[in-house]
């Protein structure tokens, strides 16, 4: 979710994962870990939004969330360049870096299966 | 932002009776579009009422075999629904054609069907728009209305209703379950919920003042094909120029609703009559009395040609 459209208030007692909860410098989350190996940012405005976004959307790939790139509501969801552009299009990169991503989280879904 | 008071309610007939209460009370769940709006002082409520703790989270079988959805079921949560992924597949279809992942894990159904409008000319406090400052005038109607609506519209607003989710609901029929301020409740139509604006563009449904939505139901599934399409100016996480929200049944027969061409879900049961003979005969009875601007003009012949798409793609 967005930290922009919700208030703390709204969320005592909550459990919250933000990119400082994924890994340290020194002990990398595998995503954060796969987007330095394929570049994925330049100027890393974005890159903490986006890697806490693509582990979140391999989690509801696992959990057979459907998206509007699936062609078989009925089916459980593949990981496919199609998937994740779609899953991923709520975080904008201005410099461009989506191709450099898509490998990165595909790398590392291909690992955890 | 402006300062306002804050409250976490405990029961939803507390919410409308604090909501009643207070001057200027606004209820919160996802947050998405009033936050957004608080920020930019178009929305500016003196007190918040977080109905997050409501237990309106469910989705429930009726005893007539359809669906309860409680009003506080995230958006992701109703598309990923077994039952609504088999027997209300258009639902799952045009939510997820809707918004971004984040936003749908955030966004509540009862939310989405009260979204304000997205014209550039309610968003920008510098123009005049009758739906934000009533008696301002309207910057659309002579501006830049390329997202614009050309059905039901009127002298003081062309603003269309954002919703994908709310295209859906009235194709399948949904009602609306409320609790008003002194505790009674009602089951509203959704055809009879979102007003078209006339002169008063700043109401946008029948709610009354404190009145909380708790549920939305679906009558049992009517089977079919279900189709969603929506056309916009890029590929995903954008809103629609038109949308075509279709259940069609094996003898061509079945229900068409209309996003982006409005103040509301648009829906003309009469036009349904003729989908067997096709988009055009379709579309001349879905547009009757249409009213386009220079920038919108494109709408009517897009949509005779989705809708023949959507139709062709139903046939299969």
């Amino acid at each position: 979710m967005t930290s922009c459209l919700t208030l703390a208030v709204m969320h005592e007692g909550h459990s919250i994962t933000t990119i400082e909860g994924l890994g340290t410098p020194r002990n990398l989350h595998p995503m954060q870990a796969a987007f330095v190996k394929h570049d994925g940012y330049q100027c890393g405005y974005c890159t903490p939004g986006q890697i806490c976004s693509a582990v979140g959307v391999l989690d509801e790939i696992k959990a057979g969330v459907p998206s509007h790139a699936s062609s078989d509501l009925g089916a459980p969801p593949e990981v496919t360049a199609a998937e994740l552009r779609e899953r991923m299009s709520g975080n904008i990169c201005r410099c461009g870096a989506y191709s450099n991503i898509i490998d990165a989280i595909t790398e590392v879904a291909r690992r955890q299966s | 932002m402006k300062p306002f008071t804050y409250e976490r309610a405990h029961s939803p007939a507390e919410a409308a009776a604090s909501a009643a209460r207070v001057r200027g009370a606004k209820f919160v769940a996802g947050g998405t579009n009033l936050i957004d709006l608080m920020k930019l002082q178009i929305e500016a409520p003196a007190h918040l009422i977080d109905v997050n703790g409501l237990a309106l989270d469910r989705i429930e079988p009726t005893p007539e075999g359809g669906l309860r959805i409680g009003a506080l079921v995230r958006n992701t949560d109703l598309a990923a629904h077994p039952r609504v992924r088999r027997d209300y597949g258009l639902l799952s279809r045009a939510l997820l054609a809707g918004a971004s992942g984040q936003l749908r894990n955030q966004a509540t159904t009862a939310g989405n069907l009260l979204q304000r409008t997205r014209c550039p000319y309610f968003y920008d406090t510098n123009q005049p728009c009758n739906k934000r400052q009533p008696g301002s005038g309207c910057g659309a109607l002579m501006g830049f209305s390329r997202q614009h609506a050309i059905v039901g519209v009127s002298d003081a607003c062309i603003a269309t209703h954002p919703s994908d989710m709310a295209i859906a609901m009235r194709a399948l029929d949904a009602t609306i379950e409320t609790v008003r301020a002194d505790g009674t409740t009602r089951s509203i139509p959704i055809a009879e919920f979102h007003r078209l604006p006339g002169d008063t563009p700043h109401i946008e449904t029948v709610l009354q003042p404190g009145e909380l939505i708790t549920a939305v139901t679906l009558p049992k599934p009517i089977g079919g094909t279900h189709i969603y399409r929506k056309v916009r100016d890029r590929a995903s996480y954008a809103f629609a120029l038109i949308s075509v929200g279709a259940i069609v049944q094996r003898d061509g027969t079945g229900r068409v609703a209309l996003g982006g061409v409005s103040h509301k879900p648009w829906r003309v049961e009469d036009a349904e009559q003729e989908m067997p003979r096709g988009a055009k005969a379709v579309a001349a009875k879905l547009l009757a009395g249409l009213r386009t601007t220079r920038d919108n003009a494109f709408k009517p012949p897009l949509l005779e040609r989705t809708l023949a798409a959507v139709l062709a793609e139903a046939k299969g």
